[in-house]
């Protein structure tokens, strides 16, 4: 009986192979699910958080985003001139603390700040990425430069 | 009774993401004994909650389990919704559990993918596996810009609404993950070779896993009959219909097999919901004010088990007090008991079954 037995586990173990490799072959020939990632890059979606970004005449000075930030990531001053106007003095991003949740995107009731769609983010110095002064227009321009599908 | 032999299965080197160090005493390849080492990957959640408002902890929930971010950032929203008495839509609960189970599917899928790759089926099924979850971090992608911290669930609804034309790529999804099911069975499930190496190793028994207070699928391979959904239901889980799976003996097989009936009854649910989502508005602002006095404690069944979170409020805009109860850290501690006896390349298989995650052991 035993020689049966043996005969019976050595039949299902080939069937199970056969069928594992049945698996292979199909796969085999699906699309590609990958991309060559430096040559093809990927659109990223609508919603997508990136690097903060604000738009200057926008912004209302309400503080809200200061106050969500879970991580201090953003620092903002400013004054207020004599004809009762203000103006910031000082919208510093650290993008070494920032979680990128989106929070100060969300809470914003103008729109001002926003997350962008930047992913390929490389700074050659370090201290550059703590201090990105958020008022300058052309603070994410030589990443631009470098990475001309990653537009803002 | 040979030398006896210490053996450190551990970090390559601390900064890696999700370290476990196991010290190993070993007699020839038979493990004596074992010691987990955790702690490098501690980063005092507990104490973070404290010094946050509710809603700024949220993104940090995503990092706990890393692999089910959205059942997290639920659990924890549904925390501070029973301590607040915050009113939900029904319409932000459907999609909650809609994309609590999408969530379970993919973490059940890695878990699949990386206990194959444990034992030793290099690569494949694990590409698989990941090429299926490809389909659902996109989608969430689109839901909330994000692929892995996906900080969606808002205290009181959600941060937007599905874009029109989720449910039709909801549904495809579905359609194809069935289909798949059945390769990742011709692969895995019934293979000689991976039976061979799974079946009757590391048997949880069913006193010694409540005895651990281990939960989830690994609960349920022993043969428990403990599911949250069914047995304590939040949300919206008591209106659809779907089964608990158990295993019988307990072993790896088991855990392995139950975690694919589940994602079988995950697509089951999310079939149910995505036919009954009400109409209305899911969408909970950010700058709603939250305070109030309290203590709350509430369990959500995520992907590896009961997500506990406690909750004290003494009326400030932050917690008081936040203790999380993380199902991986009670089904770490487990692992001790099961491999002693075993071999090492028999311990590999009974970790990879566990499927732990570190950023939930040490918060």
């Amino acid at each position: 009986m035993a020689i049966f037995l043996y005969i019976k586990k050595f039949f299902i173990s080939v069937y199970s192979i056969f069928l594992g490799f049945r698996v292979t072959l199909k796969n085999m020939f699906k699309k590609s699910v990958t991309l060559d990632y430096p040559l093809v890059k990927q659109p990223m979606k609508e919603r997508f958080r990136g690097m903060v970004d604000l738009i200057p005449p926008d912004c209302v000075i309400c503080y809200q985003c200061i106050r969500v930030c879970p991580t201090a990531a953003l620092e903002l001053a400013h004054v207020t001139k004599e004809d009762k106007k203000k103006e910031i003095t000082k919208f510093v991003f650290n993008a070494e603390f920032c979680c990128f949740c989106g929070l100060c995107e969300e809470i914003c009731p103008t729109d001002a700040i926003y997350l962008n769609k930047m992913y390929e983010v490389v700074y050659f110095d370090h201290q550059d990425m703590l201090s990105i002064d958020l008022m300058k227009a052309d603070k994410y321009k030589f990443l631009n430069e470098k990475n001309p599908s990653c537009k803002i | 009774m040979g030398e006896e032999l210490i053996v450190n299965m551990g970090p390559q080197h601390p900064s890696t993401h999700g370290v476990l160090y196991l010290e190993l005493k070993l007699d020839g390849e038979v493990v004596l004994d074992c010691v987990p080492h955790l702690g490098y990957l501690h980063r005092s959640m507990e104490k973070i909650a404290e010094n946050r408002t509710y809603t700024q902890f949220i993104p940090f929930t995503d990092r706990l389990d890393y692999l089910a971010s959205m059942n997290n950032n639920l659990g924890y929203c549904l925390a501070v919704e029973k301590l607040l008495n915050v009113e939900v839509t029904p319409r932000a609960q459907y999609l909650r559990v809609i994309i609590a189970e999408l969530n379970r599917v993919a973490s059940h899928l890695v878990a699949i993918g990386t206990f194959a790759q444990d034992l030793g089926a290099y690569a494949t099924p694990l590409f698989y596996a990941f090429s299926d979850r490809e389909k659902i971090v996109e989608l969430f992608d689109e839901l909330c810009g994000s692929r892995l911290t996906y900080n969606y669930v808002r205290i009181g609804g959600l941060s937007g609404d599905i874009p029109p034309g989720t449910d039709k790529v909801i549904k495809d999804f579905i359609k194809y993950e069935y289909k798949q099911l059945v390769e990742y069975n011709e692969l895995l499930t019934h293979n000689v070779i991976f039976l061979a190496r799974s079946k009757n190793i590391g048997i949880l028994s069913k006193e010694l896993a409540q005895a651990y207070s281990v939960s989830g699928p690994i609960l349920r391979a022993s043969g428990v009959r403990w599911d949250l959904r069914k047995d304590e239901p939040y949300l919206v889980y008591d209106k659809f219909d779907f089964d608990v799976c158990v295993g019988t003996v307990g072993d790896s097989w088991d855990r392995f097999k139950v975690r694919l009936d589940e994602v079988t009854q995950s697509l089951r649910i999310i079939e149910q919901a995505i036919e009954a989502i009400p109409e209305g508005n899911p969408v909970s602002k950010v700058n709603r004010v939250f305070r109030g006095t309290g203590e709350s404690y509430l369990r959500t069944e995520n992907p590896r088990g009961e997500l506990g979170f406690y909750l004290v409020a003494e009326g400030g805009f932050n917690p008081y007090r936040c203790k999380i109860r993380s199902p991986s850290f009670s089904n770490l501690s487990v692992l001790p008991a099961l491999i002693k006896g075993l071999n090492i390349s028999d311990a590999v298989c009974v970790l990879g079954s566990l499927d732990i995650v570190m950023g939930e052991i040490d918060r």
